[in-house]
């Protein structure tokens, strides 16, 4: 009999210690798979969301940071508003090399003239733009005309349909965005011209019609130039622009930031408590396990076989079991986080991308090593203690 | 046999609560139409599809629990599975749920159905096993 066929059939023998092993192996697993996905992919999606930004600074009217920031990561649909001349008064700022005004709309709840409901739209002029004109032109060679609009990573025409009907206005979808992980994912993106004309059919066609006030914008993107200090610019704007908020990109999603601190603590504390908690369990249903099974492994020395193999076959057996336990983890945490991925992100309130096949590796890898880590550590106390004993003292014990 | 029959009956139960606490109309939402009335949305026909597969689910499992012969078993398992695989596709393929992905049916319903679908094949997989291993006994 060799190692293996011993560890299998002591496995098969003791299903209550299987399972209790099995179990730990599943908790540390999966809670450490869990939170390297959400950790990182949240930092993923708030690097990527800043960077469909493209801009440098985004001004938005005075106080509505918040609102701005939770539209842009969350999609919650928001109207917020300053005048169009903020727009001349922004570019007159040293060190402001370009600027793009945007506006934020949303179409109707529950309404049959949306064929999506509560949906968040980002209106752009083309003629400013340094966001997605440029990856448009790149991508299908030209910019958008009438009617035509691009759509985050989820926004497809429904089945059977050849245009998505927000409004009663019937738009053509021309290209999807690459995934963000932030609601920007489930947004669309309209000319200021196809907004209007949109506004306009919505008067007499739609259940409500799509308000646009007059020379007014929700915010403005700005490009820095190359030499200029961007926190200077911002103070700068902030000095000579009344009524508006500058905001840094790399200070853009601060609330989040904040929060993700808040999460990374917490599941840091719960990681250490489950860690120490299985590592208790195990060392206890071990130090049982082999207290009763004294008698049997000294039988197994005194027929021959060596220190090293019975302390093998306690390892060898603890090892199947945290692979077990930590693979079946490691699935069903892939399944629920990704199954489950938009109410993680609605209750935790913070976006988060699942990483690629390839991404996924390091923290799959990650937490099979620490099951392995924590069960054979557990074992192994009281593996060499017994593996140490004399046969006849074993036995009799 | 009996526990997967029991498994099976839970997980029928569950594949026809769920819709009905989870789906949008749960909430109060509707479709408006213009003239003023208001349609259910997708995932309301999704949910009732699931009612049509959860009776037969709740069956097999009853029908297993006292059943020694291992064609039958073996038959009723087979069925367990065919209608997991149902159980995942209506909201998904054959039906789907509403567009938007912040939707209570997008968010949990669906989710809940595609799980609760990929563990009655799991227990409909054991209990084919189970059922060969106990003739051979």
């Amino acid at each position: 009999m060799n190692l293996l066929e011993l560890a299998r059939k002591n496995i098969a023998g003791s299903a209550f210690r299987s399972w209790t092993v099995g179990l730990c192996a599943l908790l540390v697993a999966a809670l450490t798979l869990a939170t390297s996905l959400i950790l990182s992919g949240a930092e993923d999606s708030l690097r990527l969301a800043a960077e469909r930004l493209g801009a440098d600074i985004v001004v938005v009217p005075e106080g509505t940071e918040a609102k701005v920031e939770s539209a842009l990561l969350m999609g919650t649909t928001t109207r917020v508003w300053m005048d169009e001349e903020t727009l001349d008064a922004v570019r007159a700022v040293p060190g402001v090399q370009a600027v793009s005004p945007q506006l934020y709309l949303s179409t109707l709840v529950d309404a049959a003239c949306c064929a999506v409901s509560d949906m968040f739209l980002v209106v752009y002029d083309p003629q400013t733009d340094f966001t997605i004109e440029p990856w448009l032109k790149e991508t299908i060679g030209e910019g958008l005309k009438l009617g035509q609009v691009v759509g985050g990573h989820y926004v497809f025409v429904p089945e059977g349909e050849q245009n998505i009907q927000l409004y009663a206005y019937l738009l053509t979808l021309r290209a999807n965005l690459e995934p963000t992980g932030t609601s920007l994912d489930s947004s669309m993106f309209l000319t200021m011209e196809t907004a209007r004309d949109m506004a306009r059919i919505s008067e007499s066609m739609a259940l409500e019609p799509l308000v646009i006030p007059e020379g007014k914008i929700s915010t403005i993107l700005l490009q820095v130039a190359p030499g200029f200090d961007l926190d200077e610019v911002a103070l700068e704007i902030m000095h000579q622009v009344p009524g508006v908020t500058p905001i840094v990109s790399t200070n853009l999603f601060q609330a989040y930031r904040q929060q993700m601190t808040s999460l990374r603590t917490s599941t840091t504390v719960s990681m250490v408590t489950t860690l120490t908690l299985s590592l208790a369990t195990l060392a206890l249903v071990f130090s049982l396990a082999t207290n009763e099974r004294k008698r049997e492994l000294g039988m197994l020395r005194a027929m021959g076989a060596t220190r090293e193999f019975v302390f093998g076959s306690l390892l060898v057996e603890s090892g199947i079991l945290a692979l077990a336990g930590a693979a079946t983890g490691i699935v069903l945490t892939v399944m629920i986080t990704s199954l489950f991925h938009n109410l993680i992100v609605n209750t935790l309130n913070i976006p988060f991308l699942l990483p690629s096949l390839q991404g996924l590796l390091g923290p799959v890898a990650g937490g099979i090593g620490l099951a392995l880590l924590c069960i054979t550590l557990a074992a192994m106390v009281p593996a060499y203690r017994i593996s140490s004993m004399e046969p006849a003292m074993a036995m009799r014990e | 046999m009996k526990a997967i029959g029991g498994l099976l009956i839970i997980l029928a139960l569950a594949v026809g609560i769920v819709p009905a606490l989870t789906s949008c109309e749960s909430r109060g939402k509707a479709i408006a139409l213009p003239n003023g009335k208001s349609i259910p949305m997708k995932c309301h026909w999704t949910g009732r599809a699931e009612l049509v597969a959860a009776v037969p689910l709740l069956a097999v499992g009853a029908i297993m629990m006292p059943t020694r012969r291992r064609e039958t078993l073996q038959a009723l398992s087979v069925l367990g599975i065919l209608i997991g695989a149902m159980v995942i596709l209506l909201p998904t393929t054959l039906i789907g749920v509403c567009a938007n992905p912040d939707m209570l049916c997008n968010m949990v319903m669906k989710p809940v159905l595609t799980f609760t679908g990929m563990l009655i094949i799991l227990v409909g997989a054991a209990g084919f096993f189970l059922a060969r291993r106990a003739e051979s006994q």
